[in-house]
């Protein structure tokens, strides 16, 4: 097996820019109803065919509530915000499309970042906001780094769906990375 | 094995054997109301505490009370269970395989071809007369539509010079017609074959000797009962041996019939004392499996740690010079990498406190419907319960799955399907199952053999007898979702065993072991395949003819090619990385998220085909 490019980021280090960027994505929406979870997730990364698991992509998700996700906010304006907003920052919309079903009609907008983070609005039975890392080295999961929830979600609460990598419990009370603070670099923070 | 020809089962009267297990199950009925009555008439009536308290009188009772439990387990065992419900499953396997045969066998005739060779594996070959008329330039009509020529008039003109320099065409399009309806009418009779096969073991295991009686009133009535009682329980612990260790001959739908007669009592008993006797049986309700199947994985790292403690200790007494040395140290990776893996697996799936784990992000509880080291190593895992399910999704991995996977890349690939399905069908509940309960092939070289499918076949049929038998409410709507050679395990055991499902989907497939979505058992319109422009797989069909090909017969539905190559020079990085694209994150080295795939899957799995794009 080849050794994979360099990332630009660790799994560790992959999670403080997507949030960063999730905590965008909202800022550019007004009427904001908040979400209801977020919640952190991996994918297999593999090489040659060949699932590597030294490698892991992860998904930070964000999802709204089955009301709000039925509303034409969310559902239509969100995706013209959204869509508006992330090409004015530069980034390239690499999906745009709407389905069309019998009882709904659902919709997906993807944006890819210059740094290889990748967008994802998606409109179906829930809607919600996935960012994802692509590809990166996986982390210890002691170095993974607590990062407080945006969109409205209670850090810690019922809708913080993280514990599965603070076995300890969701630190919510020490000092929390700002996604709005992304430094340089993550490397002295880790 | 069975020896039905395609005669015997086109003009089998399926009805009759159905009215058979009707009037077993009639028979059933009017029996347990004779028990019913002894018990309300005497031992309640005639013969009741009020009219007659004495030892003697109760003991006529205690006796009258259990030959009527024996007459009825024995009707619920056999006459039930084993005879009525044969004859009912076979009755609707040989009838969904008689109605392919209604379709196909006039198929056949029609297009003047022969089926010719022995009832084990039939040939479909074109007619002598087929023959003749290709090679004198008269094909039929349908080939020269088939090929797209106009039907020569009898003179040498143009349209007969064009269909003799299309001779190859026509004969290989009729050549392949026929492998169609050759792989469609295999798949049939092999479905009925294993349907006569089941039903034939289901019978013959019926015990050959009655069933004891309690003992006779009399002196030595108090000497016998205990044995008795001891006797009864003990049938339980052999059947359920026999079942887990499938001997008893009884259909997933036998098994669960079974478990439902028992007492709660001895369900808990079995769970408790024999787990391995509960855990890996198809039929068990899936919260009774996940329990005995948890106390097994604790008992199996416990063993293992034992066993490692014993090796080290063996190691430390033994000198580096010594050639048991090296034999010692790999026997303890071997057995420490099993230790490590079922670890994970448990981690997965469990509490700090012991207790079930539930997936986060959808709310579901982690079920274990089964785990082994040997191999490459299997588990079966499901995020959700299958049994209260609307929908239900398994997902068949490919080359390289294993023990391994089932705690890391596979169960995460499970977790996301199961957050989408639970996206697209907000109302619904999707359990989603981690079927890794084949030993998969190793590599790419390996996974040109299809006899990792074949040996699959009769578990993931019966996995899927045992979704249909354990459902409480409706049925499930149940997709299998195959991936890579995933996808050769699905088709193989849906055209050989065949496999009770609503939809079969397959992601990335080398081919599923037949040529046509006809030969698979399952409407063709439920048939779905995706292999995104740039996966290496389109260019190894090694295991027949591409699904998402059009004259496969199925459906097909968008994924992306989310991967490039890293350089000009490393053209084929792309092809290669892209088998395994279906369900990717974007990054800048992987520029496009597989949205498409992902939610096309999705909107499958949970009955939403109008979305699917």
């Amino acid at each position: 097996m080849d050794t994979p490019p360099a990332s630009e980021y660790t799994q560790a280090e992959a999670y403080a820019p997507v949030e960063t960027a999730a905590a965008e994505a909202v800022a550019a929406l007004h009427d904001f109803p908040g979400f209801e979870q977020r919640s952190w997730a991996e994918m297999p990364c593999s090489r040659r065919g060949v699932d590597d698991p030294d490698y892991t992509n992860i998904e930070v998700r964000y999802r709204f509530s089955i009301a709000d996700s039925q509303t034409d906010l969310v559902r239509q304006q969100y995706v013209d915000s959204l869509r508006e907003h992330w090409i004015g920052k530069g980034y390239r919309i690499v999906t745009d499309d709407a389905v069309e079903g019998t009882t709904r009609t659902d919709r997906n907008l993807v944006a890819h970042r210059a740094d290889g983070v990748t967008l994802w609005y998606n409109v179906s039975g829930y809607v919600g906001l996935y960012i994802q890392s692509g590809c990166v080295p996986t982390s210890d999961i002691a170095d993974i780094q607590y990062i407080p929830p945006t969109g409205g979600i209670r850090p810690g609460g019922k809708g913080d769906k993280v514990e599965e990598y603070f076995p300890g419990g969701i630190p919510v009370t020490q000092q929390a990375v700002n996604p709005f603070d992304s430094p340089e670099s993550f490397e002295d923070q880790l | 094995m069975s020896e039905m020809t395609w005669q015997q089962l086109r003009d089998l009267d399926c009805g009759a054997v159905r009215t058979l297990g009707d009037s077993w199950k009639t028979h059933v009925d009017a029996m347990l109301d004779q028990t019913e009555r002894l018990r309300s008439d005497v031992i309640d009536g005639h013969l009741s505490v009020e009219h007659y308290e004495s030892n003697t009188a109760t003991q006529v009772r205690e006796q009258i009370a259990m030959t009527a439990d024996r007459f009825e387990d024995d009707l619920s065992d056999y006459a039930s269970t084993r005879i009525a419900t044969t004859l009912h499953e076979a009755a609707d396997a040989f009838e969904a395989e008689q109605d392919e045969l209604k379709e196909l066998v006039p198929l056949i005739e029609q297009h003047d071809f022969d089926i010719e060779g022995p009832q084990s594996e039939y040939d479909v070959n074109l007619s002598g007369g087929l023959h003749q008329a290709i090679l004198t330039l008269d094909p039929p009509q349908w080939l020269c539509d088939m090929c797209g020529v106009k039907k020569p008039d009898g003179f040498w003109d143009w349209d007969t010079v064009k269909v003799l320099f299309n001779g190859v065409d026509l004969y290989g399009t009729a050549i392949g017609l026929a492998g169609q309806y050759q792989d469609w009418l295999r798949a049939v009779m092999s479905r009925a074959h294993d349907a006569d096969d089941d039903a034939a073991a289901a019978l013959k295991e019926m015990r050959e000797n009655p069933s004891e009686l309690p003992p006779q009133l009399g002196a030595t009535y108090d000497d016998l009962i205990g044995d008795y009682k001891d006797a009864v329980s003990q049938e339980v612990a052999d059947e359920a041996r026999a079942i887990a260790e499938g001997t008893s001959g009884m259909s997933p739908e036998q098994v669960n019939q079974w478990w439902e007669g028992l007492s709660d009592a001895e369900r808990d008993a079995l769970v408790a004392e024999h787990p391995e006797w509960v855990g890996p049986v198809d039929g068990i309700p899936t919260e009774s499996r996940d329990t005995a199947n948890r106390t097994l994985l604790d008992d199996r790292i416990d063993g293992l740690d034992t066993q490692i403690a014993a090796k080290e200790a063996e190691l430390a007494q033994t000198p580096p010079t010594d050639p048991q040395y090296s034999i010692l140290e790999a026997e303890i990776h071997d057995l420490q990498t099993d230790r490590d893996e079922l670890s994970d697996l448990q981690g997965e799936i469990t509490n700090e406190d012991g207790s079930p784990k539930s997936y986060s992000e959808t709310g579901q509880q982690y079920y274990l419907l089964g785990f082994d080291t040997e191999g490459s190593g299997q588990a079966i895992v499901s995020v959700g319960n299958p049994d209260t399910a609307d929908n239900v999704n398994a997902y068949v991995p490919g080359t390289g799955g294993d023990l391994a996977g089932a705690s890391g890349g596979l169960l995460d690939r499970t977790r996301t399907m199961a957050f989408d399905a639970q996206n697209a069908a907000p109302g619904e509940e999707t359990a989603t199952v981690l079927w890794m309960g084949y030993d998969a092939p190793d590599d790419l070289i390996e996974a040109t053999d299809s006899k990792w499918a074949e040996e699959g076949s009769a578990d993931l049929e019966s996995f899927t007898q045992g979704i249909r038998a354990t459902a409480e409410g409706d049925p499930s709507n149940l997709t299998l979702t195959g991936h890579s050679y995933g996808t050769t395990m699905v088709g193989t055991a849906a055209a050989t065993e065949g496999v009770d499902a609503d939809n079969l989907m397959f992601v990335a497939s080398p081919g599923v072991g037949v040529d046509t979505a006809s030969a698979l058992g399952v409407n063709e319109d439920n048939v779905w395949a995706s292999t995104n422009e740039s996966d290496m797989i389109q260019y190894a069909p090694v295991h027949g003819n591409a699904p998402v090909n059009e004259d496969f017969g199925g459906n097909t539905f968008t994924s992306d090619a989310t991967r490039e190559s890293g350089s000009w020079w490393q053209f084929w990085d792309g092809p290669v990385e892209n088998h395994s694209s279906y369900w990717d994150t974007g990054n800048e080295e992987h520029p496009v998220a597989n949205t498409t795939s992902r939610t096309n899957q999705s909107y499958i799995v949970t009955g939403q085909e109008d979305l699917v794009r």
